[in-house]
């Protein structure tokens, strides 16, 4: 939304701060400010002129004017009137009119703050003819889109020479607010509840105009002029019509304030009915619409209107204003002429009941909508009009009467008030919210007292009574946003500024650590230190990942709305993902490297939370890659065991077991990590045909671990107890010669049963099979010790005879 | 059975008998095509599964046990200053124990979740615009990868309810990953992460608030910082502001700029009634805030969507 800064101030007393301070009070206490549009310079050097003389150039399109500038512009020749010589290529340029002259070195306004700025000079037209500056079509000092003319300005507030800003005021400032931030503050979508809000931070009483405050039809019904209006009020709590005749009058030539303050607020003028309503709608937050009422009513077939508000059939059509025809759902509110669509509310009218230069009489509509529909219609239609954002806000239903109105007041010199009907018999009860100083400054930690909470929430109109240390608080109908105490207290503290309260800190407890937490710091510490790489990757894949790595689609939460069919789908594992991004690193030139990462996943098959949500997974996944092709197996093995070695945690490889989203591992080269009986992970080689699949050489390998079950498992660990000998070791070689097929697991668990006695260190140094061999040599560096005594030559052959014959 | 070849070869031979559909009558075309197809698609799936079962005769079993391949070399790790931890996760961990130091309990967002905890426990009426803020991504059974931490407020709260009956606080920091379905570019992500902060008991204040959210700041950038604050809009906050410190010395401020840093306000008696817990005797605030953005300031961070590339030549910016 785009405020002005000038108009924003009229009504308001004076203010004393400076134009920064007041827009960073805006900011502090009523809305964010996302940038001000400072166009103090922007018409400089334009004025109002008098068109003196003016004679057509035959066979062109151009007129050779002589124009009086009451001698403010420098650097012009002049003739011996004093006049300026200025050629003009509209149409509408006649002698005595007054229009807006840019004068040479002035910057074109509609160029003014863009990136290309144009600055006019003194240029020779056909040839012959100096032309000073120009005179300025609505679209060039950016006051409209009409390129088909020059402006003109009215005899009664333009003479010679005038500065054009002066005559609008538009040495002005363009406030861009941030909608967000007043989502459930319909009222502040007017420049009239905004000012309110202003002069409230501002400590300035405001009051509203006597007519918005209690509306008075200052004009008796007639009784020729009927209309019926039917409503749902689920979907249209009031509506409000007036029929308007014409007064036969013709619409000025000239550019009004109005349009400048439409422009201002970045729309456009088309004609005096649109322009007024759009004005009200800016003024006052309140989206009117006009109809052109025979049109509605040869529409309806009926002899006088027949609105009828109801929510649109399914499929049913409706060309709008703008020449796109909408089909409509249930979901949208219609506007109806005894039931024929005619607008789509709240967000555009209908091309059968448009008003033009023919138009007699109109029908002018002022009603609230159901914010719920017309956000629907929002979204389905991808309507963002002005009118529709402040509808989807909640328009109070108190201000329709007044504003139509108003509207209707603003028309008279065009259009004669006939009748006005609404369906609104009584105004509803005011919400009062009852609360106490206490709760206002126990929630805020302040010491307001009661006058001063009065003063504050009265400067914007809110009633207040005061009884003890009771404040009963009355809402004004525009603040449909009131409920309950907290609204209140937000608004002492909004007002006054939060920033004017004293931080305190509390006391605080000692704080829990969270293992799991915990468990990850720890994780990462000793992966990191080993050179793995922690990454994280998205949490959504593509449908094509689970089929490269062989995932069930079943087995995965499908997104409806995503972005693109690269996140379909979300993560039942972490490794595909690490699968998904070694290829790039590989390109980029790292031949071995690990990656890992820790993270939720949600594969279906592990059901709900006891919450009725879906059971999430924390994973870790860890891949080693090789750009060469050659198994990985052990050197992940190394990871995973050194890993799960620090972190003190029992587990056994077993034979691999396939499970619901393990199936990119190598079952006759893969294992399964298990704790007691129970699966804490997998370990091993991804199949070449998966690893092929993301261009990555045979043999990448992996480890996945289920960090919950990890958790269990190292929590549950005995401290790590060392034990060291104070006698000598003895440092030894051991080989066995064993059957090809002897797991290594097997031999080890062996040698350590015969070294249970002594304190000891085993190393593995090589496993040896020669071609076509059916045993392998399996070596072991190992070092001894007794713990109670040097052990004796004796003693160490019998340890050595006993291991050597391991088989 | 046939082998590969064979199936390969009947596969290649199917293609030619396409070629005989333009022969046919108009009526029996479409049949003569759906049978083709039918078979087209049982070889297809045979060559598939031949495949696989090749793939499984090639692969030699190995040692599951072993410390290395047989007449292979012992692995060793990878150099140490190879290695690498995420900055984000870094970073969290810095923001986390600055939490703990205050106090604060630590719980995990989950990232599936639904509407009731991302909106209706928060006080966001059905149907309301303010939902459209948050463009949530949605799976086909309506759960939502949420799109804020406060999806976690409902349970945090009901978890540490008790707490209040023994007389003391609720006082817990959530971080999580969050979601939102929008273009991403050099400043947007669909997927970050955010940290929320929920603190309850029976008389804190918003100047409490505005306190132990400077004091994490303050420890946070190692110094002291001015803050402010901005009215806000969230339907579980109220009132709601934005808050704002300093520029801190160490990003290069000069007493000048402000950053806007996180969404905060007292908790909406609505809410903690969603939790069990009675708003007439117990008040709370909450606060929520992006960790990308703390990342991006620190590091001076051009492009946001290095975060979750998984580059090397990313993270080994970040080597430890």
């Amino acid at each position: 939304m785009l405020v002005s800064l000038n108009w924003l101030k009229q009504g308001l007393d004076k203010i004393t701060i400076s134009d920064e301070e007041l827009v960073k009070l805006i900011g502090a206490r009523l809305v964010e400010v996302e940038g001000v549009i400072d166009n103090t310079h922007k018409y400089d050097k334009v004025y109002a002129v008098q068109v003196k003389y003016c004679e057509k150039i035959p066979d062109t399109h151009l007129s050779l004017c002589k124009i009086d500038d009451g001698g403010v512009a420098e650097d012009v020749e002049r003739d011996s009137d004093g006049y300026v010589q200025v050629m003009c290529g509209a149409p509408n340029v006649h002698e005595g009119m007054f229009a807006a002259w840019v004068a040479p070195g002035a910057i074109v306004p509609s160029t003014f703050g863009t990136d290309e700025p144009f600055k006019i000079g003194t240029r020779k037209m056909l040839g012959k003819y100096d032309s000073y500056g120009m005179m300025a079509g609505a679209d060039e000092v950016d006051l409209g889109d009409d390129h088909t003319g020059i402006i003109e300005l009215d005899s009664s507030v333009a003479e010679p020479g005038k500065a054009f800003a002066d005559i609008f005021n538009l040495k002005d400032k363009i406030l861009d607010i941030e909608n967000k931030s007043l989502t459930h503050r319909p009222d502040t979508f007017g420049i009239l509840g905004f000012r309110r809000e202003v002069a409230g931070i501002l400590g300035q009483k405001f009051t509203s105009p006597e007519w918005y405050l209690d509306a008075k039809q200052d004009f008796e019904n007639d009784k020729n002029v009927k209309l019926d209006i039917a409503i749902d009020e689920k979907l249209c709590p009031r509506y409000t019509a007036l029929v308007l005749e014409s007064t036969g009058a013709e619409y000025p030539k000239t550019i009004s304030t109005g349009a400048t303050l439409l422009a201002r607020a970045g729309m456009r003028p088309i004609d005096p009915v649109v322009d007024a309503t759009n004005l009200c709608m800016l003024t006052y937050g309140q989206p009117l619409h006009a109809f052109d009422y025979d049109k509605f009513v040869a529409v309806g077939g009926t002899d006088s209107p027949k609105i009828i508000v109801r929510a649109a059939k399914k499929g049913e059509k409706l060309e709008l204003l703008d020449g796109t025809t909408v089909e409509m759902t249930p979901d949208d509110i219609v506007i109806t002429s005894n039931d024929v669509p005619v607008a789509l509310a709240g967000a555009m009218g209908g091309a059968n009941t448009a008003i033009d230069e023919n138009t007699k009489r109109i029908i002018l509509e002022s009603a609230t909508f159901s914010l719920y529909n017309l956000r629907k219609t929002q979204m389905a239609h991808g309507i963002f009009s002005e009118a529709i954002t402040r509808f989807t806000k909640g328009q109070p239903a108190g201000q329709t009467l007044p504003v139509a109105l108003r509207c209707a007041r603003d028309l008279q010199a065009y259009f004669k008030p006939l009748a006005a009907f609404d369906t609104q018999k009584e105004a509803p009860e005011p919400i009062v919210v009852d609360l106490t100083l206490g709760q206002i400054n126990g929630l805020l930690g302040t010491d307001f007292t009661d006058k001063q909470v009065k003063t504050l929430l009265e400067n914007v109109e809110f009633g207040v009574e005061l009884d003890g240390d009771k404040i009963s608080v009355v809402a004004p109908f525009w603040r449909t946003d009131i409920h309950i105490a907290e609204d209140i207290i937000e608004e002492v503290g909004r007002l006054s500024g939060f920033d004017s309260i004293k931080p305190v800190l509390p006391l605080h407890a000692t704080a829990d650590p969270n293992s799991l937490f915990a468990l990850k710091t720890q994780i990462r510490n000793i992966l990191s230190a080993r050179g793995a790489n922690e990454v994280l990757t998205y949490s959504f894949v593509h449908g094509g990942l689970m089929a490269k790595v062989g995932q069930k689609p079943e087995n995965a939460y499908k997104i409806v709305n995503s972005i693109s069919p690269d996140l379909q789908y979300v993560r039942q594992s972490i490794i595909p993902s690490l699968l998904d991004k070694s290829y790039g690193n590989l390109r980029a030139g790292y031949g071995r490297f690990a990656l890992y990462e820790m993270n939720q996943v949600y594969p279906k098959n592990l059901g709900f939370d006891d919450d009725k949500t879906p059971q999430g997974l924390p994973q870790l996944g860890f891949v080693f890659v090789d750009g060469k092709e050659q198994s990985n197996y052990y050197l992940a093995k190394k990871y995973l065991e050194n890993l799960l070695e620090v972190l003190g945690a029992k587990y056994e490889l077993g034979k691999f077991t396939n499970s619901a989203t393990n199936s990119y591992y190598e079952p006759k080269r893969s294992a399964s990590i298990v704790a007691g009986n129970m699966t804490i992970g997998y370990l091993g080689e991804i199949k070449g045909s998966v690893a092929k699949s993301f261009k990555l050489p045979r043999g990448v390998a992996a480890f996945e671990l289920d960090l919950t079950a990890l958790l269990a498992l190292a929590r549950g660990a005995a401290a790590k107890t060392f034990r060291l000998s104070n006698y000598p070791s003895v440092s030894r070689d051991l080989t066995l010669t064993v059957a090809g097929d002897t797991a290594y697991a097997e031999l080890e668990a062996k040698i350590r049963d015969a070294l249970k006695d002594y304190i000891y260190k085993l190393s593995p140094v090589s496993i040896y099979q020669a071609d076509g061999a059916d045993t392998k040599n399996v070596s072991f560096h190992l070092e001894f010790a007794h713990p109670d005594k040097t052990l004796e030559k004796s003693e160490i052959q019998d340890i050595m005879d006993t291991l050597e014959s391991i088989k | 059975m046939a082998t590969l070849q064979e199936l390969k070869n009947e596969l290649k031979a199917l293609g030619a008998e396409y070629a005989k559909i333009k022969d046919l009558p108009a009526d029996q075309r479409a049949d003569f095509g759906k049978k083709i197809n039918l078979k087209k698609q049982q070889l297809n799936a045979e060559i598939a599964a031949a495949e696989a079962a090749a793939e499984q005769e090639d692969v030699a079993p190995l040692d599951i046990s072993a410390p290395c391949d047989i007449n292979g070399q012992m692995p060793e790790f990878l150099t140490a200053d190879f290695g690498s931890k995420h900055p984000l996760m870094t970073e969290l961990d810095r923001v986390i124990a600055i939490y703990q130091s205050m106090g604060f309990d630590i719980a995990e967002s989950v990232q599936l979740d639904d509407e009731y905890h991302m909106f209706d426990s928060l006080n966001f009426a059905k149907g309301h615009p303010a939902r459209d803020g948050y463009d949530t991504f949605r799976t086909e059974e309506g759960f939502i990868p949420p799109a804020h931490t406060s999806t976690m407020q409902n349970r945090v709260l009901k978890a540490n309810a008790h707490k209040l009956k023994e007389g003391k606080a609720i006082a817990v920091a959530v971080p999580g990953r969050v979601y939102r379905n929008e273009d991403i570019d050099a400043t947007h992500e669909h997927t970050f992460y955010q940290c929320e902060g929920v603190y309850v008991s029976e008389d804190c204040t918003l100047g409490n608030m505005l306190a132990i959210l400077r004091e994490f700041f303050e420890k946070y950038y190692g110094q002291k910082l001015n803050i402010k604050t901005q009215p806000g809009y969230f339907p579980f906050t109220e009132p709601s502001l934005e808050f704002l410190i300093e520029k801190p010395a160490s990003l290069g401020g000069k007493g000048d700029g402000w950053l806007e840093m996180l969404g905060c306000g007292m908790i909406h008696p609505n809410v903690l009634k969603a939790a069990g817990i009675d708003p007439t005797k117990y008040q709370g605030f909450a606060w929520g805030g992006g960790i990308d953005r703390l990342i991006m300031l620190r590091y001076q961070l051009n492009d946001i969507r290095y975060l979750e590339s998984a580059k090397l030549d990313f993270l080994k910016e970040f080597a430890c």
